[in-house]
């Protein structure tokens, strides 16, 4: 790819007696989105230290700070950076970059550099200016070739008269554009359609700037509510939405995988040949960080072997073949009631169901419930703000009651003051039912949110809601909170009042490649080729599933694994044909990431190994949310460059 | 990083008016803005007239490799249409133009210009690309997009109680000037030559 230019230095002469009478300089360079693609660090700021130099003037220090135009960053980094005797700052950058400056710095700021006017180099075309943004798109006149770009003199009703053998009579080495729309026009046999086209007239008036500025502002108001980043992926729920749990028909043979959560496998308490009952422990926790597991099945265990996972390859398992009857183990007794209760008790009694959280991270939440700091606040993560998926909506609206009696369940346990559940404005029913449910409980709440990923995130939770910010490489816990998914409260109602463990969720199977979506109560175990091909198997080769949402789901290249407890969907999508292409350092990336890092860095640092650089951009602080892969212009896989970093960083410890 | 506004209604009808058409969405700038609720609501017409070959709704059509990839599936739906109807900025469009050199391909939106948001996707319109800083004479507000005038050498005198005479709730860009420049107590910058505006085309200026 070709490089361009946004801003050159001002000229010698004219740097020169800028300088004159000013000193203690201190000078700030726009890193990013600068001069070439390929190059590093900001060069004019080297060059204009040297002239500086050569006037006798003393540089109190310099700065080299990525997208200098992002105000929101742009001043946490300033803070505290311009160091005590500095008179002057010298910027080098755009316009944008100089004025966020003079903004910020409450001292002189002075512009080294000119920008250059690259209107119309928009889109990914950087390096060709192909649009002029004139706001009266002359295109389906002339063939889809620009006559106000392509045409030296902006004629847009035919040719000057004065191109001479094809070339433009201003600039020889350029063909001339009305030939070149005469042409495309021609072979597509639509002349008669051009010259019967009325007199085009442009229209000069003055870009409204106040227009453009108030609708931006409006944008960015939206775009940064609630917590820095975060894009609008296209929702597509309306696939399912609206269809109303269905219990999917009991598998003849479950396979449990011994690893669903977060920590230690389980260890088998079961052997081959056993005879097994709904709700019996099949697996015990094998340290703090772990979780039992439970048959979802009557019938015999055939099978104690490795079996293809979603997410770990493979995992040792427990094969049972049901034998339809579904008998309940005598240990699914329901228990006390919530008052009677204490909150040890309530804690093993989650922890013996295998309650984990079910939102896909598979975090034992028995260990959640006992933080090591004092809570305030429940927060009930209701946002689902993946796109496709309505498991956890389904569960608010048909499990109402025992989502909120779970929440006080965890109120109680951790001794909160308050459980708030925050729904996105994207599913006004939820919302309706749950504030009528809640109306007369005092210490629960409803928050309504904006929808935007990824608000599920609970560090963007708690921020949004809140206003709280987890430390970097901390936990909710740090700020007094406990975040808690739909379908993991909903659990812990269940193990209380009914005494079942975990061993069936609700799984949203959709997509648009998917013949039958819908929102299935599954067992855990239940095979997902059986479940795509009971939703009437799909549409076309060329698809991707994916085991959760289209932005955090794994892609299964093999469907024969089984359902698990983070299991919140099974999604059919169309594949997605794009190579990776070069970074143009657009910062898009930067823009949308909710946890305000630099994703590009990770990017570059990942293809050259360079793990340490990883590190001190702060790679562990990334959850993985996909943002910034989604924004990418040049669809960078950086998730997968982002995984492949942390693992790096956790081996040099 | 732009504006696309859909052309008006009329417009696009009498485009694909008894035609087959393939439309095209791209998304690649919706964080800053695509009207996607118009366009969808408008193309799901289009299809209720059966008149629509396919719908491919993508991001950045304006790099070319990954178009061509994308394109390549919908080939048949491509072949089948007499007009490929383009829902993005200009770029776009022509990009989809070039490869589909034999097709009609048409523009289903206008482009808002936004002259200066060169930056991270849009802050604030803050800066006009004139190629000829003048922010060092100005305590760095910019006179060409804070004043209405874009006038370089100080107030019109038109402004009245500190505010724009050209737009009532718009703020005198001179006199946050000349606040900022009595700040820093540089108001003898305003005692610089008079400044000439350099009209030059883009590309003189990047010469």
């Amino acid at each position: 790819m070709e490089n361009y230019t946004k801003y050159k230095l001002k000229s010698n002469d004219e740097l020169v007696s800028l300088l004159a009478g000013k000193d203690n300089l201190f000078i700030v360079a726009c890193n990013k989105c600068f001069k070439e693609f390929e190059t590093v660090d900001e060069p004019d700021c080297g060059e204009f230290e040297k002239i500086a130099a050569a006037q006798g003037k003393t540089i109190t220090g310099s700065v080299k700070v990525d997208f200098l135009c992002n105000k929101i960053q742009t001043e946490k980094k300033l803070q505290d950076m311009i160091p005590e005797g500095t008179e002057n700052v010298f910027v080098i950058s755009c316009g944008l970059g100089i004025q966020t400056v003079a903004d910020l710095a409450g001292k002189p700021v002075y512009a080294a550099s000119n920008s250059l006017n690259y209107r119309g180099h928009h889109g990914m075309a950087l390096t060709k200016k192909s649009c002029d943004a004139c706001a009266q798109c002359y295109l389906n006149i002339t063939g889809g070739v620009c006559p106000i770009v392509d045409c030296s003199k902006s004629l847009v009703n035919g040719q000057c008269g004065g191109a001479k053998d094809g070339k433009c009579e201003v600039d020889s080495n350029k063909d001339c554009a009305w030939e070149k729309i005469y042409k495309r026009l021609e072979k597509q046999g639509r002349l008669e359609e051009f010259l019967n086209q009325p007199v085009q007239v442009r229209d000069y008036s003055k870009v409204n700037f106040k227009f453009v500025n108030d609708y931006v502002k409006s944008i960015r108001e939206n775009r940064l509510d609630g917590y820095y980043g975060g894009v609008h992926p296209s929702e597509r729920k309306e696939f399912t939405e609206h269809l109303a749990l269905e219990r999917f028909p009991d598998p003849e043979v479950v396979v449990i995988p011994l690893s669903m959560h977060a920590g230690a496998p389980a260890n088998p308490v079961v052997q081959v040949g056993d005879t097994v009952k709904v709700g019996q422990k099949i697996g015990e926790a094998a340290a703090f960080i772990s979780s039992p597991i439970h048959s979802s099945v009557s019938g015999t265990v055939i099978a104690i072997e490795p079996h293809g996972h979603a997410t770990r390859g493979e995992c040792m398992s427990v094969v049972i073949r049901s034998d339809g009857k579904n008998t309940l183990h005598e240990s699914v007794q329901p228990h006390k009631d919530l008052d009677s209760l204490t909150p040890d008790e309530i804690v093993e009694i989650v922890r013996e169901a295998g309650i984990v959280g079910m939102g896909g991270a598979g975090f034992p939440t028995s260990v959640k419930l006992k933080p090591p700091k004092p809570i305030d606040t429940i927060l009930l993560n209701g946002c689902e703000c993946e796109p496709l998926l309505t498991a956890d909506h389904r569960v608010l609206l048909e499990f109402a009651d025992d989502v909120i009696y779970g929440l006080k369940a965890i109120i109680k346990t951790v001794g909160a003051e308050k459980g708030i559940i925050v729904i996105e404005d994207n599913k006004p029913d939820a919302i309706e039912l749950m504030q009528a449910k809640t109306a007369d409980i005092s210490e629960i709440e409803v928050v309504v949110a904006k929808t935007k990923y990824p608000q599920g995130a609970e560090k963007m939770l708690i921020k949004r809601v809140l206003k709280r910010q987890v430390p970097s490489g901390g936990l909710p816990a740090d700020v007094g909170c406990v975040v808690s998914n739909i379908s993991t409260t909903k659990a812990i109602s269940d193990a209380i009042q009914k005494g079942m463990p975990l061993v069936e969720r609700v799984v949203t199977v959709t997509g648009e490649r998917l013949k039958k979506p819908g929102n299935y109560i599954v067992k855990i175990g239940t095979n997902t080729k059986d479940l795509i091909d009971y939703c009437g198997g799909v549409t076309g080769d060329d698809i991707t599933i994916k085991a959760g949402g289209p932005m955090m789901g794994f892609v299964l290249s093999d469907t024969n694994v089984p359902i698990m407890k983070g299991s919140n969907g099974i999604i059919v999508v169309d594949t997605d044909h794009t190579v990776e292409q070069p970074c143009i350092k657009c910062g898009r990336c930067m823009d949308v990431c909710p946890m305000e890092l630099s994703p590009l860095y990770f990017a570059k640092y990942a293809d050259e190994e360079n793990w340490q650089g990883m590190k001190d951009m702060k790679v562990m602080d990334c959850v993985e949310c996909r943002c910034c892969e989604y924004i990418c212009s040049s669809k960078i896989p950086l998730v997968s460059k982002i995984k492949a970093g942390k693992n790096a960083v956790r081996g040099m410890k | 990083m732009l504006i696309t506004e859909l052309k008006p209604r009329e417009t696009i009808v009498s485009l694909v008016d008894g035609k087959k058409a393939f439309i095209i969405n791209c998304q690649g700038c919706k964080e800053v803005h695509f009207p996607e609720k118009e366009a969808t609501e408008l193309q799901k017409e289009l299809t209720a007239d059966g008149n629509v070959t396919g719908i491919l709704t993508t991001d950045y059509i304006c790099n070319p490799e990954n178009m061509k990839l994308r394109l390549e599936k919908h080939k048949s739906e491509i072949e089948a249409a007499d007009v490929v109807l383009v829902f993005s900025c200009g770029v776009g469009v022509q990009t989809v133009a070039e490869y589909l050199e034999d097709k009609k391909v048409c523009a289903a939106c206008d482009t808002y210009p936004m002259p200066g948001f060169q930056g991270v996707t849009p802050l604030e319109y803050k800066c006009d690309q004139c190629g000829e800083c003048y922010l060092n004479l100005t305590g760095g507000i910019c006179p060409i997009t804070a004043c209405s005038k874009s006038l370089v050498n100080g107030q019109c005198g038109g402004s009245k109680n500190g505010k724009c005479e050209v737009d009532s709730d718009m703020e005198c860009g001179w006199e946050r000037i000349y606040r900022r420049l009595a700040q820093l107590g540089r108001l003898d910058a305003l005692k610089c030559p008079t400044q000439i505006r350099n009209y030059a085309t883009d590309d003189e200026v990047s010469k």
